[in-house]
């Protein structure tokens, strides 16, 4: 029945969003590590911007504060791009042994084919990813060093989080989805050996990435594709979280956008699905949730429709008391869901010392389903975008460039919802 | 540790060619050299818990002290399990709705009426299940006592996981175990088919689940999920609801407790609603006209005439008391004495905060008892054995430390120790000399003694006697009624439980002409007691003679033919 496959994929949603939570001895491994005196890791920090002059200065002056000894950062900027790269030069003026500005000639320009312009000239251990609008902690880069000499570990995520939760009734759940992803979520992925990596603030080593043949070029989601083919192949990854290290970010500043985000990220997450690299997972259950979680956009969508009418047709139509109770299962394991969100939130603002009032727990309620109507049509969107095929993108790409600069759209999404830049073409 | 998921090395060569069935594959094809290595966390050390983890499962002397005292129970309270205690009421009502289930007949022979959540007899229905369809005739009071036997067994084991969780040494587990299970008044009452001992199971289940050493999020949503199953089984175990919070705030971490709490109560009253909302799906939420409803079911148990104040004497409730004294003092009395022990000296002993939920449990249940106006039904008592007997060896397990281990240093002189010791000697002693004569008398009556052979005679001259059962109506207590139905007699409208020819309207309909359409009544100890308020049952037994009498005196039952034959 289908209220049954609802309900145990819910229930397993659920359990997943829920991991960090399992046990206090979980929940304290999900932190970084204290880290044990200085680096020892030379760090190279990708920093790709585009039609990005007001924030770039700001977020490059902020790496500069890291308390970490050993580090270059590369900004990418486009040839066409003139006012982003005097605010490049600029910076690599001021500090010369620190920036270093790369220009990207390519045509057609996205996110993937910026970093891998960037690649070759990485001189680091270790390669970084932020985005131009990012606020980075200055202690970050010492815990991420930290984290990767005491674990071995290839690839080190470290935590992203929306803030701005106040702003609208979207933003609230949008900042919710990544805190309970980055909290919670990723660390079940790096434990089960399969994850989608986000979009920034991800620090790979430089020779893994070279080998891995850097970013795909052609993907809407290249942040998941990394993370999927490299934990594919069992790299080791490694997600830590700490409230006062994660890299603040916003929302888009429209429920459009927002849209126009998460179809893009559906997109990629579809077409990470069609390359198939995920297969090479050694255990079945592993695949399992490559599977499920690759599809899980979709799965949310029809759900999102699927449960309410359920429910209207249990109290509505005259069915058997037996399998009325029972189409009331997925109902359930949504009220539990709903529950914990608003624990969720209660932490959420515990961890950041933002004051959560009671009209914010009641947007998040009353918000729910009409979240979920845009997350079913931006599920519907990228089925249909990614059904009418590449030439739908042809055409974007042409009219690309005189896009709306990238500053509208803030950040990746929550396993790396694209920015902009991708909007801006794909071949 | 999360760190620990082991992942085999696997050098597949097709892995490779997969890697580059990208779609549109460009300049760079995605290839990652072969490499695995465990997956996982940071390595960050958890916090060492507070106390040693006990691992039950792998520990030899846990399991063959608990199996031990297991195999003790479950022969004390399984012989001579259907001659004693006497069959009540009650059983033979869960059971014959239990029958009701299994025919697939709906939650009960006749309407459902909310009396009680239905979930308790559908558990009897589901462990009488595979008994019944083997030996058919089986499916009556006594002989399924014996699916009892589980669930006293399956209660026994969890109070000794549940003492071991709250940290009690092994010794005092053991002893938790054997006051549950050995006492006579727990042999008697947890023989019987009763809700409450089913309840008894979920809730121990619950305890268990949020005293887990893990400290798991799905446990303590899985405590939740017990506990409501308890509540749904018998509606009383709702007082004990707040013990039971205690005792998970308490074994809850600080980080994770605001998830772990509240998903648990979120479970129990999504579970706990669908009773309502069973209710509500059937148009039977709200009273109307022509339907029980679930409120009126409510309405009848709150409002049910109290039984006095349970000290007051020559009180119904005093009367209840002192039957449960009647068959053991130690567990009711040093049960609760102890539990406001515990309670009162929560800041200074360990032991008392680690048993707070249980001591609280036992002293909500005494409160609850003695409410002058409450109605206080026999079985009432089952509910609290457990956390009386919990409270009892924490408290025995108290005294023990203090007297050995108290203002001990090092250096101590031999012959203090042994003082100890032989004081310890003499306490236990003292407390066997008293407990164990009383517990064997009252136990060998169990073992021994035969209070059924008026029933079973009663239902043997019932289907040896009467000529054509098929069209005979006969009303009987519930305890005969499955016997009745298992002699031929029609359920429900031929074999009728008595109470039901007077208060329900799909019965009374049946009997226009009042007693003369009935053709026997069984008289037994419950019939003639409620009769006084039933006025088709009274006459019934007005006019009619014994045929047959089994017993004497008060507990005696007849069989009584109407005299429909002779006088109209």
């Amino acid at each position: 029945m289908i209220s049954f496959a609802l309900f145990w994929m819910a229930a397993f949603t659920l359990w997943w969003q829920m991991h960090a939570w399992r046990t206090p001895e979980t929940l304290a491994s999900t932190r970084f590590d204290r880290p044990d005196g200085e680096g020892r890791l030379a760090f190279s920090l990708l920093l790709p911007a585009r039609h990005e002059q007001a924030v770039l200065r700001h977020t490059i002056e902020r790496l500069l504060e890291s308390s970490h000894g050993d580090y270059e950062i590369i900004v990418i900027v486009g040839h066409d791009d003139p006012e982003t790269s005097a605010v490049a030069e600029a910076a690599a003026a001021r500090a010369p042994e620190r920036v270093r500005v790369v220009v990207d000639h390519h045509e057609a320009k996205n996110k993937p084919k910026a970093l891998n312009t960037a690649l070759p000239h990485c001189r680091g251990d270790i390669v970084g990813v932020f985005d131009a609008e990012d606020q980075v902690h200055p202690e970050l880069l010492a815990h991420v060093d930290h984290a990767f000499r005491s674990t071995a570990a290839d690839v080190v995520q470290g935590g992203v989080q929306l803030i701005n939760f106040h702003s609208s009734w979207y933003s609230l759940r949008n900042c919710l989805e990544y805190f309970f992803w980055f909290r919670s979520r990723l660390h079940l992925h790096a434990e089960k050996g399969f994850i989608p990596l986000g979009g920034n603030t991800v620090f790979v080593r430089t020779e893994v990435l070279r080998e891995a043949g850097g970013w795909d070029q052609n993907c809407l989601a290249e942040d998941c594709d990394l993370g999927v083919r490299l934990s594919s192949v069992g790299k080791k990854v490694v997600v830590a979280y700490d409230s006062d290290m994660v890299t603040r970010e916003e929302t888009p500043g429209s429920l459009m956008s927002l849209l126009k985000q998460r179809t893009r990220w559906n997109q990629g997450f579809l077409q990470v699905y069609r390359k198939k690299d995920w297969r090479q997972l050694p255990g079945r259950g592993q695949r399992w949730l490559a599977r499920y979680t690759l599809m899980t956009p979709f799965m949310q969508a029809a759900s999102g429709v699927i449960i309410p009418l359920n429910f209207a047709v249990a109290v509505l139509l005259d069915v058997p008391v037996g399998i009325a109770i029972i189409t009331f299962l997925p109902m359930i394991t949504a009220m539990v869901t709903f529950v914990f969100e608003i624990v969720g939130l209660h932490d959420f603002g515990r961890q950041y010392g933002l004051r959560v009032r009671f009209v914010h727990y009641l947007k998040l309620i009353v918000g729910g389903p009409f979240y979920q109507v845009m997350l079913a049509g931006a599920a519907i969107r990228a089925v249909w975008r990614e059904q009418r095929g590449r030439n739908e993108w042809e055409l974007t790409s042409h009219t690309g460039a005189h896009l709306a600069p990238i500053s509208a759209t803030a950040g990746a999404g929550a396993a790396g919802a694209s920015t902009a830049i991708r909007e801006d073409g794909n071949q | 540790m999360t760190a620990t998921l082991p992942t085999a090395t696997d050098p597949r060569s097709g892995a490779a060619a997969d890697a580059t069935a990208t779609a549109g594959a460009t300049a760079h094809p995605p290839l990652v050299p072969q490499q695995r290595t465990r997956h996982g966390g940071l390595g960050v050390r958890p916090p060492a818990p507070a106390h040693p983890l006990v691992r039950f499962r792998s520990s030899r002397p846990d399991l063959l002290l608990c199996g031990a005292v297991l195999l003790a129970i479950v022969l004390v309270q399984g012989w001579n399990i259907t001659h004693f205690p006497t069959l009540s009421d009650d059983e033979g009502t869960y059971l014959a709705q239990a029958w009701a289930v299994q025919q697939g007949d709906g939650l009960a022979h006749y309407t459902y009426w909310y009396d009680h959540p239905p979930l308790g007899w559908i558990q009897v229905a589901g462990l009488t299940y595979l008994p019944s369809l083997l030996v058919p005739d089986w499916m009556t009071v006594a002989p399924m006592r014996f699916s009892m036997i589980a669930v006293s067994a399956a209660s026994s084991v969890l109070i000794y996981v549940l003492a071991r969780r709250l940290w009690l040494p092994r010794w005092a587990a053991g002893l938790a175990m054997a006051l549950f299970g050995l006492s006579p008044l727990s042999v008697v009452l947890q023989r019987e088919i009763f809700l409450d001992n089913l309840a008894v199971m979920w809730m121990l289940l619950a305890f268990c689940l949020a005293a887990s050493p893990s400290r798991h999020l799905w446990h303590h949503f899985g405590s939740g999920l017990a506990a409501a199953t308890a509540v749904l089984t018998k509606e009383t175990m709702l007082v004990v609801l707040p013990a039971l919070l205690v005792t998970m705030w308490r074994h809850s971490h600080r980080d994770t407790r605001k998830f772990a709490v509240t998903g648990a109560i979120t479970a129990c009253a999504l579970i706990g609603l669908s009773y309502p909302l069973y209710a509500l799906l059937n148009s039977e939420l709200l009273p109307g006209a022509g339907h029980v409803s679930l409120i009126d079911g409510i309405t009848y148990q709150m409002s049910r005439p109290g039984s006095g104040f349970i000290l007051a004497r020559g009180s119904g409730s005093n009367g209840v008391l002192r039957s449960w004294l009647y068959y053991d003092t130690v567990l009711p009395l040093g049960g609760l004495a102890g539990a406001l022990l515990l309670l009162a000296t929560l800041r200074w002993s360990v032991t008392a905060r680690a048993l707070a939920g249980p001591a609280l449990a036992a002293v909500i249940l005494a409160a609850v008892a003695m409410r002058p106006s409450g109605y206080l039904p026999a079985m009432y008592v089952i509910q609290a054995l457990p956390f009386l007997a919990l409270v009892l060896a924490g408290g025995a397990a108290s005294v023990t430390h203090a007297v050995l281990r108290r203002r001990r240093t090092p250096g101590e002189r031999r012959s203090l120790t042994y003082g100890r010791r032989a004081l310890i000697g003499v306490l236990a002693a003292a407390a066997a000399a008293y407990v164990l004569p009383r517990w064997y008398e009252g136990d060998r009556t169990a073992l021994t003694a035969d209070a059924n052979a008026p029933y079973r005679a009663a239902a043997a001259w019932l289907g040896r006697e009467v000529p054509d059962p098929g069209r005979t109506r006969v009303l009987v207590d519930d305890a005969l009624w499955l016997d009745a139905v298992h002699h031929g007699f029609e359920p429900g409208l031929g074999a009728i439980w008595f109470y039901k020819a007077d208060l329900d309207p799909a019965v009374t309909r049946t009997l226009p002409r009042g007693w003369r359409d009935i053709d026997y009544v069984v008289s037994s100890p419950t019939v003639r007691r409620d009769a006084v308020d039933l006025p088709n049952v009274k006459a019934a037994l007005e006019h009619s003679s014994p045929v047959a009498v089994f017993g004497s005196g008060e507990d005696r039952i007849e069989i009584r033919r109407t005299d429909r034959a002779d006088g109209s």
